[in-house]
């Protein structure tokens, strides 16, 4: 794949994490990816099914063009890039330099276990005697010190828990390969000086450290250990601080001067802590506090070992920082109300509901109560716990948790049948986000889940079987208590452990409750230039809008990579050249890994070798000791080399870890590494499967057979590339427009910026205020000046996209310029932004008075001075309106916040003013919820009201009358208003026109469909079409950039090259086979075919085909076929499979 | 619409005391925990949520009609849980500062605190017999007592209470500090 100048640090390998470090490695850059955790993945890997298709989803984030350079199973199970090395259980310790030049020192916690050497066997972890909380299972069940991180990785290396082992040494004796190894002897070479005037402290320390391993001396006073330290080599020193004659501090200093290499650890009791902390100032690595214990204190020494000796620390340097370091969990027992957590079995938060209703989880999947097993017949879900509570330090929303709880409440339901009763208890339910609102009527109609609103306050239990008692009060004040058998927590977020040293290293602010601050307009830009956030780290979203924000992120980090002379320049790295062997009998070469002495002891290898040499395209067999080794590598690569072979067959273990090297290898020896496979042979010969020589032998063979019928039916020609034009397209001058035609513009692709409207700007030109306190005005100013200063950038007002036809990297549009004149432009992408509008209405008296107006109309009337908040006495707002209800049944997310600013400008302005708002659930979610309690508190009253039980206005004479129900007093309020605010919310422009044009779907509300709302949220079906901004669904200013810089970064990915390959799986069509049936076209999901009117031919799209094989299956002439899984190679390969009984 | 609508502007003149009030409450999002975690709600005729809601909107005369703010036991536990950080307890306690003040408290759930604190200014502390006593006379119910007397038995077998007369009249040995008191929040 081309290869870019320039390279960029990830730190994070969640979900966001995953993404950046996709999109840049897409983009060419090198990327390192790093993550403190043992495995991949974050959070998501605990989560089963997300919500609203409720499975999962994740591979979806896999590249769809260039597809050979990485991975293509399954994502949760393992990752690889070609341009992306990724690094686990690594920290960021150090960041240097500047923006475009970061220095940063990463710190690898070297595991006990070889990776290259592990088959994941499970013996080490069957012998193991510690046992310990699985955190996979959030501490649901228990696991061994030595234990798998996650049970789905492909591979999966088992790691060993330095903080729980005992060092007992079992698993190394039993491991089968050798891949364990706890390096005693290094440990010996590790010499401690113990220096304390206490026999006691000394002569315990040096028994227990002894005892784990390591070389202990002792000095009784300060002198000694000086003089013993000139005369032997130490690499620790544990310093007592108070001593006679020497204190430890002078020791220190001392020490310091004679051997300034050597880490002093202070040993101190609880008076001498400041003293201590002063030590560590000076140069001390760390202080032990007295008095001590062996259990805890042993564990310490050896983690400061591992740090010292094990840990491997490199230094490189990177353009650009990427944190996404995901998010932390609100502990509910640490709060003042617990509602039991940890005291009760049966209360469990939302994560540890997620594991007990996973396949993989302590249950199987099966809802069983943790205290008894008794299966769970009523389920409670508490909302807001350690949300929007400032007595917990959350004034603010953890965002995710309402649809989170709706999502496990349906799963429960569905895994019952029905049969779990399912309550959720909530203050406001918010369903802000794209089809949110509907999945909630789903759950509340058709599947019976109970939605109570009100804050539970206490859980307590009933009776001695495990039965929990949850009291509440209702809405109209009467109490109310239920009996259920599991409590659900929906524990909020915090910011993640360690965030504050991260931020100081990095330069980066931190908000008030500890998550990433972030800039104005922008939710990836830090305080720190080329240091960006990705993800929940700047606070709490859920997984498309982490998904977008990355991409937002990754942009960013590219153009300034770009814009400090790295860029997309393609660094001079010669093309591999491929040996052409399409004119060669296929020639295959066979090497068997016998992995030691294993597969020999096991099997009767060279019976199986002569049988493989038999067949008919195989030329040799090479036996190879272990392939996994660097030498068992070049023995391999030199066999290769000196053969004819055009074909590679390797039996090993662990198929999957080849493909990086595969590819490697083959740019080495010339040969398409499409022409080599890896066929597992080391599952038949695992201990204790199969004692049988001969059956293991015959399995061994079938999967070597199997594999060789594969490779020699092998179609050894070039692979497709699609040539590009490197132009964008990209339709609609708003705030989303703009930002994605200057983003492709910055990195040096010429734009066409296509807008309806006579001048730019859009939506933004009537926004005057964000709730921030942000500018509109200054960020539409600044962004309409850049795009019309941009050489890149073609703008064309008063136009409009008449027509266009073609497919991803090859578009010809048509417009209708402002003189009536039409224009083609050709260009390989298209962004479609075309806006959206506040909706008009009818309801509540709109039209009958002039004191009754939409948000946007008050906004522009405060700004223009038609309404001055000085002669106001009652204003009204009313939430909502004509929305969350049949037929606009969406949330229109932005309507909470303008009603929250525009009453909060009203209060400023004349506190003496009454604001009212009348809403349904307030959305405000994430931060937002801090303006929320300053409404309140600038005493902006609140009524709730019920869709059954909408206001009511009467306007008589000019005078407005609203009356309401307070649901809280259960009475009838009347409201006299001077001004009545409607919240409309937002309605998309007529879509259906453009979305007829460039051949892309709208959804039900009119709004642009992008693929999948979680993983590809602004690309189309139709590769090569991306969306952003309102015209895909409500959202604010800021959000709309962030959409934009995706949607930019989605096609950058495009415009890259001039050629863009597919994968080396993808369709083909044979025509003089193919009847025109077009069953195919119907079949395929990613609408890569087409029938050519002009040809009389169905043509394939091969960058848009994924390879999925549909096609192949749906043609009833085999005339649809898929490269790499041809009728002939599945034939040879069943029959390789079925030989034996035959 | 009936009668009993309240046109809300006019409702919200209040008096300045009032004022304070409400400021400390605006917060309030009518989660509902207080009235959920009170032990005595289930005797009031408003909850403590509606309460706040009816400071919020300004309802006096209802408010100080209703016995909620006499019912408290001021035990904190609203306070402790409230997700606002409300000093909600504190706020019972300013509303019936003001009901004494406004005179409003004349009615029958003050009185039980108006004896009670008599007892106190005259003895420094609370004489049990003395304070039921002289509740039942205030209350001028003949039944009342009697509801008692069962209780009133087994405490004096006890030895918890003594029979003693009441005294009605005379100087107390706390008239100082009540004094200074009255000056006090007169002055404020």
């Amino acid at each position: 794949m081309r290869k870019k100048i320039g390279s960029a640090l990830v730190v994070g390998a969640g979900i966001s994490g995953i993404r950046s470090a996709l999109d840049l490695a897409e983009l060419g850059y090198q990327v390192k990816l790093i993550d403190r955790a043992p495995n991949l993945g974050g959070t998501l890997s605990q989560l089963d099914y997300q919500f609203p298709t409720d499975h999962c989803g994740m591979c979806k984030m896999l590249p769809l063009v260039e597809r050979d350079s990485s991975s293509q199973y399954c994502l949760r199970k393992g990752l690889f890039h070609e341009n992306i090395e990724i690094m686990l259980s690594t920290e960021l310790v150090g960041m240097e330099g500047e923006p475009g030049k970061y220095q940063v020192t990463l710190r690898q916690n070297l595991s006990m276990v070889d990776p290259e050497r592990c088959i994941g066997c499970g013996e080490c972890s069957a012998v193991c005697p510690v046992e310990v909380p699985d955190e996979f299972n959030a501490g649901l069940s228990k696991r061994k010190a030595v234990y798998l991180p996650v049970p789905h990785n492909i591979p999966n290396h088992y790691v060993v828990d330095m903080e729980a082992c005992t060092m007992c040494g079992e698993c190394e004796k039993i491991c089968p390969t050798g891949a364990i190894d706890f390096r005693w002897e290094a440990r010996r070479q590790f010499r401690i000086l113990v220096v304390d005037d206490e026999l006691i402290v000394r002569d315990s320390l040096r028994d227990w450290l002894t005892e784990d391993g390591f070389a202990v001396d002792t000095a009784e006073s300060g002198p000694d250990a000086l003089e013993k330290m000139t005369k032997k080599a130490y690499h620790l020193m544990l310093l007592d601080i108070k001593m006679p004659e020497m204190d430890g501090v002078e020791v220190l200093k001392r020490s310091k001067e004679l051997r300034p290499e050597l880490p002093v650890v202070m040993m101190t009791a609880y008076a001498t802590v400041e003293t201590a902390v002063e030590a560590m100032k000076i140069g001390a690595l760390e202080y032990l506090m007295k008095p001590f214990d062996p259990e805890t204190l042993v564990p310490l020494v050896v983690k400061l070992y591992e740090n010292l000796e094990r840990a491997d620390e490199r230094e490189l340097e990177v353009g650009a920082v990427i944190l996404a370091a995901g998010f932390g969990s609100y502990d509910p027992a640490e709060g003042s109300n617990t509602y039991g957590y940890r005291e009760y079995p049966n209360v469990v938060t939302s994560i540890e509901f997620e594991r007990l209703i996973s396949g993989t989880g302590p249950t199987d999947g099966k809802l069983l109560r943790p205290s008894d097993g008794k299966e769970i017949g009523k389920v409670a879900w508490l909302q807001c716990v350690g949300s929007r509570d400032i007595q917990a330090d959350a004034d603010y929303c953890s965002s995710i948790c309402c649809m989170f709880s709706i999502k496990e409440a349906l799963l429960a339901k569905e895994r019952t049948d029905g049969q779990v009763d399912a309550a959720i208890y909530y203050m406001d339910m918010r369903t802000f986000g794209k089809n949110f609102q509907r999945y909630r009527e789903k759950a509340e109609k058709e599947y019976n889940v109970r939605f109570q609103r009100s804050r539970v306050h206490s859980v307590e239990p009933e009776g001695a079987n495990g039965n929990l008692r949850i009291s509440y009060t209702d809405v109209d004040g009467t109490g109310r208590e239920e009996i259920v058998d599991l409590v659900v927590l929906a524990a909020g977020q915090r910011p993640p452990t360690g965030s504050e040293s991260l931020a100081e290293m990095t330069g980066v602010e931190l908000n008030p409750w500890g998550f990433c601050q972030l800039q104005p307009f922008s939710l990836s830009l830090t305080e720190q230039e080329g240091v960006l956030a990705s993800g929940s780290f700047s606070g709490l979203r859920d997984i498309s809008e982490s998904v977008i924000q990355a991409s937002s992120a990754s942009l960013r980090a590219s153009s300034l990579i770009h814009a400090k002379g790295g860029g997309l320049a393609e660094a001079a790295e010669p093309q591999a050249v491929f040996r052409d062997v399409t004119r060669e009998l296929p020639e295959t070469m066979v090497a068997l890994c016998s992995c030691g002495d294993n597969l020999t002891e096991a099997a009767k290898l060279e019976e199986v070798e002569e049988a493989v040499v038999d067949l008919d395209s195989v030329s040799q067999v090479q036996r190879i000791e272990r392939i996994c080794t660097q030498e068992g590598w070049d023995q391999l690569e030199e066999a290769l080399r000196d053969s004819k072979a055009n074909r590679l067959l390797i039996g090993a273990c662990m198929p999957y870890v080849y493909a990086r090297k595969l590819r490697e290898l083959g740019k080495k020896i010339g040969l398409s590494s499409a022409l080599m496979e890896v066929v597992d042979i080391s599952t038949p010969a695992l201990p204790g499967r199969n004692s049988n020589p001969e059956q293991v032998g015959r399995d061994v063979w079938a999967a070597v057979a199997m594999g060789v019928g594969k490779l020699k039916g092998m179609d050894p020609s070039n692979l497709p590339s699609t040539s590009v034009i490197q132009k964008a397209l990209v339709v609609g001058g708003g705030i989303g427009g703009m930002s994605s035609a200057l983003a492709i513009a910055e990195h040096g692709f010429e734009v066409f910026l296509v807008e309806k409207a006579e001048e730019l700007g859009g939506n933004l030109r009537v926004l005057h205020r964000t709730l921030e306190g942000d500018s509109p005005q200054e960020l539409l100013e600044r962004t309409v000046a850049r795009v019309e200063k941009h050489p890149n950038i073609q703008v064309y007002t008063k136009s409009q996209v008449l027509h266009s036809r073609g497919r991803v990297g090859r578009f010809r549009s048509t417009i209708e310029k402002e003189d009536g004149m039409g224009e083609s432009l050709e260009h390989g992408v298209t962004v479609l932004a075309t806006g959206g509008k506040e909706a008009s209405t009818e309801s509540y008296g709109y039209g009958q008075s002039e004191g009754i107006v939409t948000q946007h109309q008050l906004e522009e009337k405060l700004h223009s001075g038609a309404v001055n908040p000085g002669e106001l006495g009652v204003v009204t707002m009313i939430q909502c309106v004509d929305s969350r209800e049949e037929p606009r049944n969406y949330c229109s997310r932005v309507c909470c916040s303008s009603a929250l600013k525009n009453g909060l400008y009203l209060k400023e302005q004349n506190p003496e003013l009454d604001v009212y708002i009348l809403y349904r659930d307030i959305m405000a979610y994430g931060f937002l919820e801090t303006y929320y309690t300053k409404a309140r508190q600038a005493g902006v009253i609140f009524i709730q009201y019920e869709v059954s039980d909408k206001p009511r206005v009467e306007v008589d004479n000019g005078r407005i009358a609203v009356g309401v129900t307070d649901p809280i007093l259960g009475r009838e309020v009347l409201i006299e208003s001077d001004l009545l605010v409607l919240s409309t919310g937002i309605v998309p422009n007529n879509q259906e026109k453009i979305a007829g044009i460039f051949e892309v779907e709208t959804d039900q509300d009119g709004f642009f469909q992008e693929a999948e709302y979680k993983w590809r949220p602004v690309d189309f079906m139709k590769e090569g079409i991306f969306t952003c901004g309102i015209a895909h669904s409500p959202r604010s200013v800021t959000e709309t950039i962030a959409m934009s810089e995706a949607a930019a970064q989605r096609a950058l990915r495009i415009l890259n090259s001039e050629r863009v390959m597919a994968g080396s799986t993808v369709a083909e069509v044979r025509h003089s086979l193919c009847s025109l049936c077009e069953k195919c076209i119907a079949a395929c999901p990613y609408g890569a075919r087409w029938r050519d009117e002009d040809e009389e031919k169905i043509l394939v799209d091969e960058l848009a085909c994924q390879g999925c094989g549909s096609c192949a299956a749906v043609c009833p002439n085999s005339a649809s076929v898929l490269r790499g899984y041809l009728d002939q190679q599945m034939f040879s390969v069943i029959d390789a499979a079925l030989e034996e009984i035959f | 619409m009936s009668e009993e609508n309240l046109t809300l502007a006019e409702v919200h003149e209040v008096a300045d005391p009032m004022r304070v009030i409400q400021e400390k409450l605006r917060a309030c999002m009518q989660c509902g925990t207080c009235t959920g975690s009170c032990a005595n709600s289930f005797a009031m005729d408003y909850t403590p949520r509606q309460l706040w809601r009816m400071v919020q909107l300004g309802l006096t005369d209802e408010l100080f009609n209703s016995k909620t703010f006499s019912l408290c036991s001021s035990c904190y536990y609203c306070t402790l849980r409230c997700p606002r950080g409300l000093p909600l307890t504190e706020t019972i306690h300013a509303l019936k500062q003001l009901a004494v003040a406004k005179g409003i408290a004349e009615k029958k759930g003050a009185r039980f605190y108006q004896t009670f604190l008599d007892t106190v200014r005259r003895y420094g502390r609370v004489r049990e017999m003395e304070l039921m006593a002289r509740y039942f006379m205030i209350m001028k119910s003949p039944m009342l007592p009697l509801s008692f007397t069962p209780l009133g038995m087994r405490l004096m077998i006890k030895g918890k209470v003594s029979p003693e007369m009441p005294k009605f009249f005379g100087p107390g040995k706390m008239d100082a500090i009540f004094r200074k008191v009255k000056e006090l929040e007169a002055s404020s």
